[in-house]
């Protein structure tokens, strides 16, 4: 497990990368793209969280892919390649189990795709991200952000000290548990009401509320931001023009039918691949940098 | 130039007949260093407040407010907003955003700063407050003393003219009270800035003020240097002296009329003069035996008589105990060993993270040592029941007193407490009645419990812990942000207790106060009890951890602990040299 | 706050965009969607439906520029619900959430009301995971503050138990499972049949029951201190009125 250096890019880039991933993976019905998504969310998310990622992958999207190529079958019976027949009499067929095991692989690399996202995107970046568009909203954000650790932390100081009145939310039959789980979330929102006055009092005492609002960021757009963004733009580009010419997608019903190899779609797949692989590529070459010096 | 001026302000809040504030007249030059003190309740929070617009509340008003000759009414909220730094009293509440580097900026970008300018001054105030390690940190991870420096930093931030802070350390411990007053005082040297302060360690922060405003139910009645306001109070006999410093305090103890003696160094040399010059007396002395009500107090202790609890069984025992919150974590209480007997009132002292806290977590068994044995009573902790344990035999008191409230009056409240109980309406009555009585609660009984001053609720929520009728009272920190005169309401009300054979624990930073009340003082060190020993032999045997009194005079009296022991010693030996 | 003439003329504003929104942009994204997005466009459609609904309320919040107060009184509400949601988190389907959204709107409004539901949705997430579902999520608590404000305020919801734990049943139900189940079956499913929807129903009633259950549970024991308490916050520190 390395440190991830692509976390450390601008905002922006990263919301992009993200953004074309996802809606690429989402998009795309393509054996050579599903197949590149879901390698690449794989690499990138053991990338980022190393052994636990494997685990969580083979453990659970795994299965879960398997699951959903089955099931697809049981409710799609279109295709022209029937394979057999089901006792109540609908066909399975080719296409259908194909179809199924496509869409697992998208959903799958989606969900992985999203793991990653939830690493690299904090939530401070995406309120740099919205802050100016939705200046209001994004600070209700940061304050809930900063509010919901710190009920926790009193959820925890209240229902100690109603422990040691004798009021245990751990013991006792449910209802009492439940009836002295209320009175802790009681406590904790009359706590959380009156003192959250006095932060009304800190905002409009630092001029909130004053026009002409700014949002600051410590994120700058250097060079190196300008340079991935500029080339991640252009492999976008790339696979929206082979998107244009219907290169990335296949016709599954009535029977399959995948679009040629052709150079054209050769240089589409390989920026797709370029592109899913940005994070890994920048990661390794920060690794190595450190090897040779 | 005046930073403020403020002619005959009157000011009553609503549904109130008394006045907050009462004819208020009050200059503050640019660049001075104004502390307010008055016990609370007697104006100085709502005094405060009205120097900022926004944050003056509802009521009725007269009299007139001048902000850099500007009537305050009419100076605009962005002018307002960037002159007027505000530091309110807890540290949590005042934190807006979840990021460090984001509560630097909020108010610049309220005031519409560009990004530019905001990065700079964000960078130079992070530079002058030593934030750059924690900048990039979220808030949660911050200790109370961090937070509170953030706040101060993200107004001074706005670069304002005047800072006014509200009772800003009640929340912090001593080490990080002091580290706070000491930038506040960088800030007033080194930028000019007026500061108006009000406070409760007045040990710390009198010897950086120009001047002192004591108030007194709404009224201004001192307003001079400290060392001069220390005179006046003394010849006025005026109770706030129970506010002031040690050193003044004895002061105002002592027969005298040297000047008023403000830091220990001060009280040192004070004392010297004192003891070897025969003084002339021209003033009369603050009698201290009428003055104080604790006085009265100990006289009445004296008069009904406390046997010596050591000879009481023992109630609390810890065998060789051992305490870690994972496994994975080092050992937070090693091998400690104690006993507490019946009566006692028993102070735990020490340095943040020595593992006061968690040893009291331990006693009242919300905690398990994973080695050694805890003995209630000669019987194991650990296999009693919830309700075993803490009906009819241990009481805790939280830190924070607002997590036990439920209700929406302190009397609903005291009878929720009962609620579990197979009591009669009358036996309910009579009880809440017994304790709202022993508690001083009788005029708040219809009162929201959030609508009491800090050192109500604390009375409060110790009446709830009550009702439940507990041998044994575990406290942490119970004096943390009350005024001298709660503290010794709260004394007397434990002591009561103590009388009745409930044993106290409690676990403080206070030292004045453990050396005055307790019987017994045990220091923590690194997860252990390096000490324990009566206050007298603890304090006295201490030269750092130790009373501001001792510390002031231990080179004349070494046994002198509390400030009582020290004016009694100047008298005794006063009266030698007389004679 | 429902005496407000401001609120009303808010309301305008907001419906205004509503129905140019319906009129004009859902249509146009439908047609897109079934000519451009081929398999995928049943997901893509349901997804983008729910942004043009919540869009008004962004905007004409984020249009009056809202003061310190009522930005808090929201963050308040929705950490609270998001912890609660923590809180509970050994109890699957049994959460607080949508009982509190519900309060909110009742006490202060429809418009906060979908605010903390909306809010309280997409942190949550920040806690739990975002994915896919977080729009969906946010879109249903929002939608259910939305519907307590508009009912309380049209006088058919008042602020009595039983009105209250029977909407706040049926809304879960319903409006919550409903629409949540309708987006896993989009988001799971290539193509949308009407059978899958049934299977996920059937296969989701229970859940929906559990939650359902929950909510009246809630707002049977919490509803009356909660609004209790709001009602006092209101009044001693004029957080919405003035």
């Amino acid at each position: 497990m390395m440190k991830d250096a692509f976390s450390t890019f601008h905002p922006i880039v990263n919301f992009t990368y993200f953004a074309a991933v996802l809606l690429f993976s989402m998009f795309f019905m393509h054996p050579v793209f599903l197949g590149i998504s879901l390698l690449c969310s794989f690499c990138y998310s053991v990338v980022l969280k190393g052994k636990k990622a494997v685990r969580f992958n083979l453990l659970y999207l795994l299965p879960l892919l398997l699951f959903m190529a089955v099931l697809n079958p049981a409710f799609n019976h279109a295709g022209v390649t029937i394979l057999f027949y089901l006792k109540n009499g609908n066909p399975i067929t080719m296409e259908s189990i194909l179809y199924g095991l496509a869409t697992a692989c998208m959903f799958v690399a989606i969900i992985c795709w999203f793991s990653c996202y939830n690493v690299v995107m904090t939530s401070d970046k995406f309120i740099y991200l919205f802050g100016k568009i939705i200046p209001g909203l994004s600070l209700i954000l940061s304050m809930v952000l900063r509010f919901v650790p710190r009920y926790k932390a009193q959820i925890k100081v209240i229902s100690n000290a109603q422990k040691c009145i004798g009021r245990d939310v751990s013991n006792g039959n449910i209802l009492e548990r439940a009836k002295n789980g209320i009175t802790i979330l009681s406590i904790m929102t009359t706590w959380a009401l009156e003192n959250a006055i006095e932060t009304a009092d800190s905002m409009k005492s630092r001029g909130y509320g004053l026009p002409g609002r700014t949002s600051f960021s410590i994120f700058r757009l250097d060079n190196r931001d300008k340079a991935v963004f500029v080339s991640m733009l252009g492999l976008i580009a790339i696979v929206l023009a082979g998107a244009a010419v219907g290169q990335n997608s296949m016709r599954f019903f009535p029977s399959l039918k995948l679009p040629s190899l052709t150079a054209l779609s050769m240089g589409v797949y390989l920026a797709y691949l370029a592109l899913c692989l940005i994070p890994v590529i920048i990661d390794t070459v920060e690794e190595n940098k450190w090897k040779h010096m | 130039m005046e930073t403020y001026v403020i002619r005959a302000l009157n000011f009553i809040y609503p549904l109130m007949e008394k006045p907050a504030l009462k004819l208020v007249n009050l200059k503050v030059e640019s660049g001075e260093f104004i502390t307010i003190c008055g016990k609370s309740g007697c104006g100085k929070s709502t005094l405060l407040r009205h120097l900022k617009t926004v944050l003056t509340p509802h009521g009725t008003q007269s009299g007139e407010i001048l902000f850099h000759g500007k009537s305050l009414a009419e100076c605009d909220q962005r002018t307002q907003a960037s002159q007027i730094g505000f530091v309110l009293q807890s540290p949590d509440n005042q934190i807006v955003t979840d990021q460090v580097w984001h509560e630097l900026a909020f108010g610049l970008e309220s005031l519409g700063f560009d990004n530019q300018t905001i990065r700079l001054r964000v960078a130079e105030m992070a530079s002058f407050f030593g934030i750059q390690t924690w900048f990039m940190k979220n808030v949660t991870e911050l200790s109370g003393g961090q937070k509170q420096l953030l706040n101060l930093a993200s107004i001074m931030a706005m670069q304002p003219s005047v800072l006014i802070l509200d009772e800003p350390t009640s929340q912090l411990d001593p080490i990080a009270a002091a580290d706070f007053l000491e930038t506040v005082k960088k800030i007033n040297r080194e930028l000019g800035t007026t500061v108006i302060i009000t406070e409760q360690r007045l040990e710390e922060v009198l010897p950086m003020s120009d001047r002192v405003i004591v108030m007194d139910e709404g009224e201004i009645i001192v307003d001079d240097t400290p060392q001069k306001a220390g005179e006046r109070l003394k010849a006025m006999q005026h109770h706030m002296f129970l506010a002031m410093p040690s050193p003044m305090q004895i002061y105002a103890g002592v027969e005298n009329d040297l000047p008023c003696p403000i830091t220990v160094r001060d009280g040192r040399k004070w004392l010297d003069t004192l003891v070897s010059e025969k003084p002339v007396f021209a003033g009369p002395a603050l009698d201290a035996d009428r003055a104080t009500p604790e006085r009265h107090f100990q006289q009445h202790i004296a008069a009904t008589g406390i046997p010596d609890a050591t000879n009481n069984p023992v109630v609390i025992q810890l065998k060789d105990v051992w305490f870690k919150y994972e496994k994975d974590l080092p050992d937070v209480v090693k091998d400690v060993s104690m006993q507490i007997h019946k009566g006692q009132f028993y102070c735990i002292v020490g340095g943040n993270g020595t593992g006061k806290t968690t040893t009291l977590s331990i006693i009242s068994g919300i905690l398990k040592p994973y080695r050694g044995r805890v003995l209630l009573n000669g019987q194991e902790s650990s296999k009693k029941s919830n309700q075993e344990r803490f009906v009819n035999n241990l009481g805790v008191l939280p830190q924070n007193p607002q997590a036990l409230f439920v209700k929406k009056t302190v009397e609903l409240d005291l009878y929720e407490m009962l609620s579990g109980m197979k009591l009669s309406q009358e036996q309910k009555t009579e009880k809440v009645k017994a304790i709202a009585s022993l508690a001083e609660l009788d005029g708040l009984l219809s009162m929201h419990p959030y609508d009491l001053s800090g050192g109500e609720q604390q009375r409060a929520a110790l009446a709830k812990v009550l009702l439940l009728e507990p041998k044994i009272l575990l406290l942490d920190e119970p004096t943390k942000g009350l005024d001298g005169y709660f503290k010794i309401k709260l004394a007397g009300i434990l002591k009561k207790l103590n009388a009745t054979g409930v044993t106290v624990v409690m676990v403080s930073h206070d030292i004045e106060f453990c050396a005055r009340y307790a019987d017994v003082c045990a220091m923590f060190f690194e997860g252990g009890i390096v000490t324990s020993n009566t206050p007298q032999a603890f304090f006295s045997g201490n030269s750092f951890y130790t009373t501001a009194a001792n510390r002031m005079a231990r080179h004349l009296f070494p046994d002198a602990v509390t400030i009582e022991d020290v004016i009694k010693e100047c008298r005794k030996s006063l009266c030698q040299t007389i004679s | 706050m429902q005496e407000k003439p401001l609120s009303d003329n808010k309301l305008s504003r907001r419906t205004l965009v509503a129905i140019a929104l319906i009129v004009l942009v859902i249509p146009a994204t439908i047609l897109f969607g079934v000519f451009f997005l081929g398999d995928r466009r049943y997901y893509f459609i349901s997804l983008l439906i729910i942004f043009y609904t919540m869009l008004p309320f962004i905007m004409v919040f984020e249009k009056r520029k809202p003061q310190a107060r009522e930005l808090i009184v929201i963050a308040v509400l929705a950490a609270i619900a998001v912890a609660g949601r923590a809180a509970f988190f050994m109890l699957p389907q049994f959460k607080p959430v949508v009982a509190i959204v519900i309060i909110a709107g009742l006490c202060f409004g429809a418009e906060a009301g979908f605010l903390v539901g909306a809010v309280t949705g997409f942190v949550s997430n920040f806690f739990f995971g975002q994915g896919p579902w977080t729009p969906w999520q946010m879109f249903c608590f929002g939608i259910i503050g939305f519907l307590a404000g508009i009912l309380f305020k049209k006088g058919v919801l008042q602020k009595e138990k039983l009105p209250l734990c029977i909407f706040g049943g049926l809304a879960t139900f319903f409006v919550y499972g409903g629409i949540i189940d309708l987006g896993s079956v989009l988001m799971f499913t290539p193509k949308f049949s009407w059978q899958a929807l049934m299977a996920t129903y059937i296969s989701g009633f229970w859940f929906n029951i559990v939650h359902a259950a929950a909510t009246v549970f809630f707002l049977l024991v919490i509803s009356q201190p909660m609004i209790e308490k709001l009602d006092r916050i209101k009044i001693k520190y004029g957080l919405i009125e003035r």
